[in-house]
């Protein structure tokens, strides 16, 4: 099956641009990252702030330039597709953003708002449009009123839905989602998770989900990748990572969360420290300052992302339960 | 600091020689050149005789190459004659610019003064009548036109009532009192103009800092001495206001060119209006760049004066 | 939905007619343009004319035919204020449209492409703001255009004249809001809701136009407004020293040139351009305060 969404050995460098006299102080964001997001499958990366997920999910909609690797959409290289297929993908994967606030412009009426994907891609007249937008808010679950209204005039569950109806708008096949829920109160998280289950059901949607917090992805996710200062540490079903994690990383993650469905009690010590500065990441394996199973050997060489088993990846030189 | 110097001093070099160029072509495209003057001076001139003289005085070369002879003679310390006044124009530029501190320089210190008491007062006494009657007299010192309220004070104060004289300088031999009389009506004019803007800045600084936490804090502390509060407050408030003062500085030099014209004051800004109507291209040459090159180190040393102010904001990070 | 649906726009309309002062700058202002733009039927109604000489009726005294009198020519001096005043208040308008417009385009450009475009824009824009701005102007105003290639007639029309200060005011009068451009769109390009527009495949010109711009819109109407004030006092001191408007073309600048002349013997004649200009360029202050203060975001609601 050709992977929908798929980054190849992607790095993502930020700095300070160069001037005319000097060079840019540069930082990789994201290093050396492979991943794929499947057709229909909902793909979690979890990861503290600063981990680069944020990084990871703008660079595969070519976002932020890229500054080595590949990213692949239905098998072709975006670098080298035309602006007309760069289009066709940006209708094809949608994106909603973590701040509901920030995310809607505020001079723009709810229904110009849902429209605008329409508009940009051309797709409808403005009479369907009307009609689609109409559509798009009662799916959402919101008024058809609600599309002569502004932004300000809503609350913060209510404007993620509008920002999810305008992701919907153009017909995806897959949503990325930066935190989508972080900034939204518990009961309303829920409802927002239940919209989503729901709607991919109906839409055979596939999602792409940011999040630094293993506990709110558990029931959405089929996989989770867990991301740490650039780089993705642990790639496995859900199951899988949640009862079995082979990171001391991910490990570290799930003892932060205070119950699991399960109720038994995951191996490993909630983490201490800070992450590092990405600017100056630790040589060897970039966690190891903070791993409570460090070696020397962890200290100087960076282990690879390889397979503890089938659909389990890890990097890490002694992985739990493997030893 | 040095770093900064060098580097902010380099750059303005580069925009002093660029202005210089540019008011230079500029001045060139000015209806009349030397020889058509010389032409109206002497009428049977024949266009044979003009081309030649063009050619001696080169005004037939491009204009690339005529700024270039001007700038290399200006680099050696030769800025030329003032064709009107058929003198150096660096023995013009120099009295003028003695007027022109007197006057701008006075006027400076009194509306500073004055901006910053009246801003304090309607700050403090905000919404009242008397924040409206400054802030009227504010406004009404922006949109005023300069040289209306010079005319209207002309025929008041020396036509009309004769107290003062109409314009022009004083004599060396009317001492004190006789350039006192000669200056109170520009000055006040300036100050008028000046103070408005000034003031309502220092006011909106002030209600800034008056609203800040560590002020209501000490007002919460039980500090209830007004002149306390009021000290603590402005020396705050000044911050920003002193930056903007500094930066108007470079206009020190540059003279009030209508206020000048108005009063017959020969400062800067005068000379600057005659040279440029009277088609002495050095002249104003000369005295552009000279002001250009004032506000440029102005600018710097409001750059630094802001630092020194306030030291949350280090050199070299902040753009200007 | 908490609120009726009431628009920013509707709000701030709200909170500007509950600021008396500003609102009663707006009707001066309003006035001040009405009167100026229906000269020719006020002239037509009194049976005066603000253009024609008549040497027979110099320094007529004010009646109910001429409520101002009349000047040193026999015009009448009301009427010819209303001339006076369509050509001040109109390339007041004009060139502070024009500025805001060439500030917005290289602030927008500046603030939204970054970089080296931005570095190159803005030390444009230093230079510019350096310029002693009143000498190059009167420089600009006096320039020979025949030197620049103009014909001839076209050089001494009147509407050359009347555009040529147009556009110099606006060449120089374009940095102010250049820079309130670029600080307002260098932090809306960072804003989520571009990046959602980006995301979907939005060109540039689209980020610009529907997302940047209207969010950007506040600051330039405030600007744009009190620069009208500037230009009007600008203009009449280029006219006053006589490289402005000229005649037969006049301006309220251009009245106070003759007038100083007469100051000895009618002072009047003096004082009426010069409060005109007063006036109108007070009441456009106070109507750009009063807009600031309507717009200002921490009034807004989120």
């Amino acid at each position: 099956m050709t992977a929908l969404l798929e980054a190849i050995d992607l790095t993502v460098s930020f700095g300070d641009r160069a001037g005319w006299f000097r060079p840019g102080q540069q930082v990789q964001a994201v290093r050396a990252v492979s991943l794929a997001l499947q057709p229909g499958e909902v793909l979690a990366v979890v990861g503290e702030s600063g981990s680069g997920k944020t990084t990871l999910a703008r660079a595969l909609l070519g976002m932020v330039p890229i500054a080595g690797g590949t990213v692949r959409f239905d098998g072709c290289d975006t670098a080298a597709m035309t602006a007309a297929q760069t289009l066709a993908m940006r209708r094809v994967v949608q994106m909603v953003f973590q701040d509901p606030f920030g995310s809607l412009d505020p001079r723009l009426p709810v229904g110009a708002i849902i429209a605008e994907p329409l508009d940009i891609h051309r797709i409808g007249t403005k009479a369907s449009r009307r009609e689609r937008v109409a559509e798009l808010l009662d799916l959402v679950g919101l008024s058809p009123d609600a599309a002569g209204r502004y932004p300000h005039q809503f609350s913060g569950g209510q404007r993620q839905r509008i920002a999810f109806a305008r992701a919907l708008a153009p017909g995806p096949r897959a949503i990325i989602a930066d935190e989508p829920l972080s900034a939204l109160d518990v009961s309303i998280q829920s409802q927002m998770l239940n919209l989503a289950a729901a709607l991919r059901a109906r839409l055979g949607l596939a999602y792409l989900i940011i999040s630094h917090d293993l506990a709110a992805v558990h029931h959405v996710a089929d996989r989770v990748a867990t991301m740490y200062l650039g780089r993705i540490v642990e790639v496995a079903s859900v199951d899988a990572l949640f009862s079995t994690p082979a990171h001391p990383y991910t490990a570290a993650l799930l003892a932060a969360v205070p119950r699991i469905g399960t109720g038994k009690r995951v191996p490993g010590d909630a983490l201490g420290g800070d992450i590092p500065s990405p600017l100056a990441p630790p040589p060897g394996c970039a966690f190891h300052p903070r791993c409570p199973a460090a070696t020397s050997l962890c200290a100087t060489e960076a282990p690879a992302l390889r397979a503890l088993r089938a659909g389990h990846d890890v990097a890490c030189h002694h992985p739990l339960g493997a030893a | 600091m040095g770093r900064f110097l060098a580097s902010r001093l380099t750059g303005a070099g580069i925009v002093l020689l660029l202005k210089s160029f540019v008011i230079f072509a500029l001045i060139g495209l000015m209806p009349g050149d030397p020889i058509d003057l010389m032409m109206n001076a002497n009428p049977e001139t024949t266009p044979e005789q003009m081309a030649l003289l063009r050619a001696m005085y080169g005004l037939d070369l491009p204009i690339t190459s005529r700024y270039w002879t001007w700038l290399t003679a200006a680099m050696h310390g030769d800025f030329g004659y003032s064709r009107i006044q058929h003198r150096p124009v660096l023995d013009i530029i120099i009295p003028a610019l003695g007027n022109t501190l007197i006057l701008t320089g006075a006027a400076f210190v009194i509306s500073t003064i004055l901006a910053v008491t009246l801003g304090t007062i309607a700050a403090l006494k905000r919404g009242s009548w008397i924040d409206r009657i400054i802030n009227l007299f504010a406004f009404a010192g922006i949109s005023v036109p300069s040289f209306w309220l010079g005319l209207l004070m002309i025929y008041l104060f020396a036509v009309r009532l004769g107290w003062l004289p109409a314009g022009g300088m004083p004599r060396p031999e009317q001492g004190m009192g006789g350039m006192l009389a000669h200056l109170v009506m520009p000055v006040m004019t300036l100050v008028i103009v000046e103070t408005g803007g000034l003031a309502r800045y220092a006011r909106a600084a002030m209600i800034e800092v008056l609203g800040q936490d560590y002020i209501r804090t000490a007002r919460a502390k039980g500090l209830t001495d007004r002149r306390m509060l009021v000290r603590h407050a402005l020396r705050n408030a000044l911050i920003p206001v002193l930056t903007l003062v500094a930066l108007q500085l470079g206009g020190l030099f540059s003279g009030a060119a209508l206020t000048e014209a108005m009063f017959a004051w020969r400062g800067m800004g005068r000379l600057i209006l005659e040279a440029i109507l009277g088609n002495d291209y050095n002249l104003a040459l000369v005295c552009l760049l000279f002001v250009t090159g004032t506000i440029l180190i102005a600018n710097i040393f409001a750059d630094i004066a802001y630092t020194w102010l306030d030291p949350r904001i280090s050199l070299g990070k902040r753009r200007r | 939905m908490t609120e009726a649906a009431v628009s920013v726009w509707q709000l701030r309309w709200r909170r500007l007619a509950r600021d008396h002062v500003a609102l009663a700058a707006l009707a001066v202002l309003f006035t001040l343009y009405a009167l100026c733009f229906s000269a020719s039927w006020i002239e037509q109604w009194f049976g005066v004319t603000g253009i024609d000489t008549d040497l027979m009726s110099r320094f007529d005294p004010i009646d109910a035919q001429h409520w101002l009198g009349s000047d040193e020519a026999g015009r009448d001096e009301f009427t010819r204020l209303l001339r006076g005043g369509q050509v001040s208040l109109s390339i007041g308008l004009f060139a502070a449209l024009g500025s805001s417009f060439v500030g917005t385009m290289i602030g927008a450009t500046a603030g939204y492409f970054r970089g080296r475009i931005d570095m190159v824009l803005m030390r444009f824009t230093d230079f510019m703001l350096a310029l002693p701005a009143l000498p190059v102007l009167i420089i600009l105003a006096a320039l020979d255009l025949t030197k620049l290639g103009f014909s001839e007639n076209f050089v001494r029309s009147g509407d050359a004249g009347y555009w040529r200060i147009v556009l110099i005011v606006t060449v120089l009068g374009w940095t102010t809001v250049a820079r309130l451009v670029r600080a307002a769109t260098l932090s809306l390009v960072e804003r989520e809701f571009v990046l959602a527009a980006r995301a979907q495949g939005a060109s540039s010109w689209r980020v610009l136009w529907v997302h940047v711009l209207p969010n950007a819109v506040t600051p330039i109407i405030v600007a744009t407004t009190l620069r009208m004030g500037g230009v009007i006092l600008t203009e009449s001191a280029l006219s006053f020293l006589g490289v402005g408007i000229q005649p037969p073309s006049t301006s309220w600048g251009s009245m106070l040139t003759n007038a100083q002349e007469l100051m000895a013997s009618n002072p009047l004649l003096a004082v009426y351009p010069g409060a005109a200009i007063l006036i109108a360029v007070i009441a456009i202050n106070f109507v750009g305060d009063g807009l600031q203060s309507a717009f200002d975001p921490r009034a807004d609601p989120h």
